[in-house]
């Protein structure tokens, strides 16, 4: 059967097993109707342009994987940030895994959406934040919300400082076959509060897994919110990762993106700026190889005076790789003042490799400074063959460029024990094994 | 020698000429609405060759399967393909007896353009009665451009005289079926003009001069061609800073530019279409397809400065095909009121070390809106290709919108592609500064506008730029309160 | 020629000038010095006519004619130059198109034709060879990327060009090393006569050292607490501003 029509007749089953107590019945509805009318998107729409995902769904995939494999911890103890104490959201095949992870309610809410969902204590918040910023006209956004269940919940009330990073990490074992999951995060940062979050997606054996999540994030005045993504999966593993953000005024919210590896990953990243002196900050990272695609499509909507907004994305690309970088900056007619910046940097490393960019500044007001840049080209050659006449080896030299390329976004980490375990990922990409640290 | 501008000028105040480009042809005008009779009656009117009427015929068979785009970024009600009349003489414009029965504000803008009253008389169709002289000045450009063994002429008269050359070339570049608009213009182009310089040939005059008189009654679907055999070089001007009160609607026009191995076209186009009142009604429609086609060690430079029309849309394009060529592309686009642009280039690079330039200049005042969109492609042939793109907008007064869509697609890792864009607005403090220094309010805009554009008006021939340079300041009057 | 009287000017309801008497005659060169803040730069704009700042009470005379309510252009046309602390960039816009454009506005008030191209090439020369501005440096975007010392002596320049009849030089010496100072000392010195005036706007007595003033005010909370000769400003660099803060306190 098609996948569309298979995901759209599975409904009926899936609301029956939900019951009378889904709170966001109407939602889920609507949503499947904008499914059923748009579908999958495709390369006609100016938005995926370079993305197609014709390669996913012709394929069947179970979509409700049920039950629980035993993971060994030794073997998946590399996917998590084990060198810090941090709050765990872990989910296996979809579901959660309570041996794994490590939850509290103990000052702030560190749980499961499925949780959040079914108790009437969570209603007032899911009423009020649950699918209010997801846009409701995008297809596979639409998708997730008709069949969200489960995935991370997370709470901050006021003026409170999580003390350790919280992990949402997502595994899939092959165990059922090809899978379709469909997290759904929801994570409210009320005022004056702080978080780091680290997100990651994992195949632990090759298989065909695809993964389409959504998470929300609202920030109120004077949150400060930072979140990590890692995206270093299988070749067989594909991602769409729907991120939407809600900014109030003086808050501070920064993504870093860092895309190694998987098959498909599009990362839709948007950006709402609802007061004023807020700052956004977008950053990544994509260092691919094979066949790998990463598509970073960004929005930054400023639609209040006084905020800023700086995106940073580097790109290596070897091999038959590709890279797609659609960033968006929308300045309203009423957000003077607003400062926007935009680079995007490619290094194409292979002849078969290829990279289309395409920053676009949309500009309603007068009084702003908004500015983008983005370059395809090489390593410096004359750089290249200086480090030799060095001593240094053209394969560590070429590693260490790279890294002088990249640094602007590492530097930027704020977990010191991630910002090293992302400089060893990148040292294992380039196949060396560097004795520094930038 | 050299033909200059300043020439003509004199000549024009003392010796009359005669249009002598047009083909005759009479004043017919067909019944609206479009469809394969009408097709074949332009073409037969045209005294076309059957390979030329059956061209024709297949443009009109690809246009009816297509659908009128709708990406770009500009909101028009779309015109009715089938309320058009797509052939008529050259209107008979109402002849005005003298200057003193044409709208004062349109000389006023004459002579802030500082236009030759002969010219004034010709452009708003005023009879010019006296023949001075038999020679015209075409005949005498003609001769001089005959000695080089170059043809200039109307594309009418180059499918009569001249059709093996046409037809080798005629949608080489942009083939009838390549969009809606090319292929509505394929279908049913009126006239436009040819022009071919021969192997290694360096043409002694800028092509405008003998242009500009013309243009004034050029139809609504234009077709050019211009062919740069090997080793020769061209520089061809499109256009009249004088505005042109055309009733048509719809503008559809097609450029073709061949530059054969280390051939060099220089395009350059002032377009300053009625743009519509302040309240934004009327104004043409402007949907142009441009493409130049580079051989190798070849240049083809597009430069623009589109200052008219309600609606544009346009994008000079150049294909570097040969290894070495180089394509160019840098334009300034005015918008104010109501008017909409959309407009940029693409640059395809297939041959080995071919380069491109882009430097786009938009300026948005008013309730206008002004798009950038451009395309940058590296083909994987294209070894050691480079490209920089550079698109500045300036924003004058809350109203309007500025919008860059640069796309970059890059399948060569020898590629080195650079762009740039900034959005900004005029400062209090440049304007203080300048009023410190004397210098009134509008003249201190005029003077950073014109700053902000010199890199694109120092691209256009000398004489012509001064011109341009006045239009922009005519074009944004009144934008700043 | 410059008739200032109990003076007033805020900026976004903030009182910045407090009632500034100043009287300046043809001939004479009058330093104004201040502590940051006092209200220095705030008086060379207010009689420059920046209409950031609001006049809020109190006469400016320039030749007799009231002032206050001219444009900034007005003013220029009449004579009054100010060589700003932090001249303005214009991109693409060359310091030799800049300053003719300038000179013509100016013509073109007074009613006179545009200055003949011969004249103005040979003007721009002699004024750029007094101050050792080199001719590629006439050629570039106005004040774009230019050093502070370049800045400088580009305001210096025009204002040769312009031949102002009351020259307002703010912070001119900022940024400047001794070897840039005395060039535009010497530039400014050079252009004195009996039929024009020059106000100049330091913190430091540095610049008064080349260029002699035969007033001093001492300029604080936005009014002259302090008038005198040229020693004034070597009391101050003497003993700091402190000195007047008590003084005014006392």
């Amino acid at each position: 059967m098609d996948l569309k029509d298979k995901l759209l007749d599975s409904y009926i089953a899936f609301e029956e097993e939900l019951g009378p107590k889904d709170s966001i019945q109407q939602l889920r509805t609507a949503a499947l109707k904008t499914f059923e009318q748009k579908g999958f998107p495709s390369k006609k729409e100016e938005a995926w342009k370079y993305t197609s995902l014709n390669s996913l769904i012709l394929n069947d995939y179970t979509l409700f994987p049920s039950s629980e494999k035993a993971v060994d911890l030794n073997e998946i103890k590399h996917v998590f940030l084990y060198e810090v104490d941090t709050y765990k959201i872990v989910f296996v095949d979809g579901v959660h895994s309570p041996f794994l992870s490590d939850t509290t309610h103990d000052g702030l809410d560190v749980c499961l959406l499925s949780a959040a969902l079914t108790k009437p204590k969570y209603s007032d918040l899911i009423n009020r934040y649950f699918g209010a910023i997801a846009t409701k006209e995008e297809s596979m956004t639409a998708l997730n919300t008709s069949y969200a269940r489960e995935g991370a919940y997370i709470y901050i009330p006021p003026s409170i400082v999580a003390e350790k990073p919280i992990e949402i990490i997502h595994l899939a074992t092959g165990d059922q076959g090809p899978v379709w999951l469909q997290p759904r995060n929801l994570i409210v940062v009320d005022t004056n509060a702080q978080v780091q979050i680290i997100e990651r997606h994992q195949s632990l054996v090759e298989h065909q897994a695809v993964t389409n999540s959504v998470t929300e994030i609202f920030a109120h005045r004077e949150a400060l919110v930072d979140y990590y993504k890692i995206q270093n999966d299988l070749d067989t593993a594909s991602l769409i990762d729907n991120t939407y953000i809600s900014q109030d005024t003086n808050s501070h919210v920064s993504v870093h993106t860092f895309s190694f590896g998987g098959k498909i990953t599009r990362n839709n990243l948007n950006y709402f700026q609802n007061g004023e002196r807020i700052n956004s900050t977008l950053k990544g990272i994509t260092l691919l190889q094979e066949k790998q695609h990463v598509d970073h499509y960004t929005l930054v909507h400023h639609a209040q005076p006084n905020c800023e907004s700086h995106q940073d994305y580097k790109g290596i690309f070897s091999d038959r790789s590709q890279g797609v970088f659609n960033g968006k900056i929308l300045v309203d007619k009423i957000a003077q003042k607003t400062n926007a910046f935009q680079q995007n940097n490619n290094i194409i490393l292979d002849d078969k490799a290829k990279v289309n960019t395409k920053p676009q500044l949309e500009i309603f007001a007068d009084d702003v400074r908004c500015s983008h840049g983005c370059t395809i080209g090489q390593l410096d050659e004359e750089a290249l063959f200086y480090l030799r006449t060095r001593g240094i080896p053209k394969k560590e030299a070429k590693a260490l460029m790279t890294y002088a390329f990249a640094n602007n976004v590492l530097e930027s980490v704020q977990i010191s024990a991630l910002k090293k375990r992302i400089n060893k990922l990148i040292a294992q990409k380039l196949g060396v094994n560097m004795g520094f640290e930038l | 020698m050299a033909y200059t501008e300043e020439e003509l000028k004199k000549e024009l105040e003392s010796k009359e000429y005669e249009y002598g480009f047009y083909t005759d042809i009479d004043s017919e005008t067909f019944p609206v609405g479009l469809n394969e009779d009408i097709v074949r009656k332009i073409s037969e009117k045209k005294k076309e060759p059957q390979w030329m009427t059956d061209w024709r015929l297949e443009a009109f068979q690809a246009w009816k399967e297509m659908e009128e785009p709708d990406w770009p970024n500009v909101e028009y009600e779309k015109p009715d393909y089938q309320a058009i009349s797509y052939y008529s003489a050259p209107k008979k414009k109402d002849q005005y007896e003298s200057l003193d029965e044409v709208d004062p504000e349109l000389l006023e803008t004459f002579n802030k353009l500082g236009i030759s009253i002969e010219e004034q008389k010709k452009l708003a169709g005023v009879a010019v009665d006296i023949v001075m002289d038999s020679v015209s000045v075409a005949t005498t450009f003609k001769d001089t451009l005959a000695e080089k063994g170059i043809i200039f002429c109307s594309i009418s008269e180059a499918i009569q005289e001249y059709p093996e050359l046409v037809r080798r070339y005629i949608g080489s570049v942009v083939p009838p079926k390549d969009n809606f608009f090319a292929a509505l213009n394929s279908a049913v182009f009126s006239d436009g003009s040819f022009c071919y310089i021969p192997k290694g040939v360096h043409c002694p005059m800028e092509l405008s001069t003998y242009f500009r008189i013309n243009q004034a009654g050029t139809g609504q679907f234009e077709r050019t061609l211009v062919v740069a055999d090997e080793s020769s070089y061209v520089s061809y001007l499109e256009g009249c800073t004088a505005p042109s009160r055309d009733e048509n609607q719809l503008h559809a026009a097609v450029v073709e530019l061949i530059a054969m191995d280390d051939a060099e076209i220089k395009y350059s186009t002032v377009q300053n279409w009625y743009p519509g009142d302040k309240e934004g009604r009327g104004g043409v429609f402007n949907f142009v397809t441009k493409r130049g086609l580079c051989h190798n060690r070849s240049k083809i430079s597009w430069t623009q400065v589109e200052t008219g029309s309600a609606v544009t849309w346009k994008y000079p394009s150049c294909v570097l095909k040969g290894d070495h060529s180089i394509g160019e592309f840098y334009s300034i686009a005015v918008t104010n009121n109501f008017q909409q642009a959309d407009t940029g280039t693409k640059m395809i690079h297939l041959g080995r070390n071919t380069r491109s330039t882009i430097i786009s200049k938009g300026i948005s005042a008013g309730k206008s809106q002004n798009s950038y969109r451009g395309l940058v492609q590296v083909g994987p042939r294209a070894q050691h290709a480079r490209n920089f793109s550079q698109c500045d907008s300036l924003l004058m007064g809350n109203d309007c919108g500025a919008h860059t869509f640069p796309y970059i697609e890059t399948q060569n890792n020898s590629a080195q592609v650079e762009h740039e864009a900034t959005t900004s607005k005029i400062g209090e403090d440049q304007i203080f500064y300048c009023n410190q220094r004397g210098i009134d309010t509008e003249k201190a805009i005029a003077l950073i506008v014109n700053g902000f554009s010199k890199e694109v008006l120092n691209k256009l021939p000398m004489e012509f730029a001064v011109e341009a340079q006045k239009l922009l300041e005519i074009s944004l009057e009144g934008s700043v309160g | 020629m410059l008739t200032i009287e109990n003076l007033h000017a805020e900026v976004d309801d903030k009182g910045i000038l407090n009632g500034i008497d100043l009287d300046v005659k043809a001939g004479e060169v009058h330093a104004i010095m201040g502590p940051n803040g006092s209200g220095k730069s705030t008086l060379s704009s207010v009689i420059a006519g920046n209409e950031d700042y609001e006049v809020t009470g109190g006469n400016m005379l320039f030749g007799g004619e009231d002032i206050s309510e001219m444009s900034p252009e007005e003013r220029a046309h009449k004579g009054i130059f100010l060589s700003f602390q932090y001249p303005v960039e214009i991109p693409g816009v060359s310091v030799t198109n800049f300053i003719k454009t300038a000179i013509n506005a100016k013509r073109k008030a007074a009613g006179q034709d545009d200055m003949p191209a011969g004249e103005m090439l040979k003007k721009i020369r002699e004024k750029s060879s007094l101050l050792g501005i080199d001719s590629k440096f006439l050629s570039r975007s106005l004040n774009q990327g230019f050093s502070g010392g370049e800045k400088k002596r580009n305001e210096i320049f025009q204002m040769a060009m312009m031949e102002p009849k009351l020259a307002i030089l703010d912070e001119t010496d900022s940024g400047l090393d001794i070897d840039a100072l005395k060039i535009v000392a010497d530039g400014v010195n050079a252009l004195r006569s009996k039929d024009n005036a020059t106000i100049v706007i330091t913190h430091y007595q540095r610049l008064l050292d080349y260029i002699v003033p035969d007033f001093v005010h001492v300029l604080y909370q936005g009014k002259i607490v302090k008038s005198g000769t040229k020693e004034l400003a070597q009391e101050l660099e003497a003993k700091g501003y402190d000195w007047i803060k008590q003084e005014v306190a006392g």
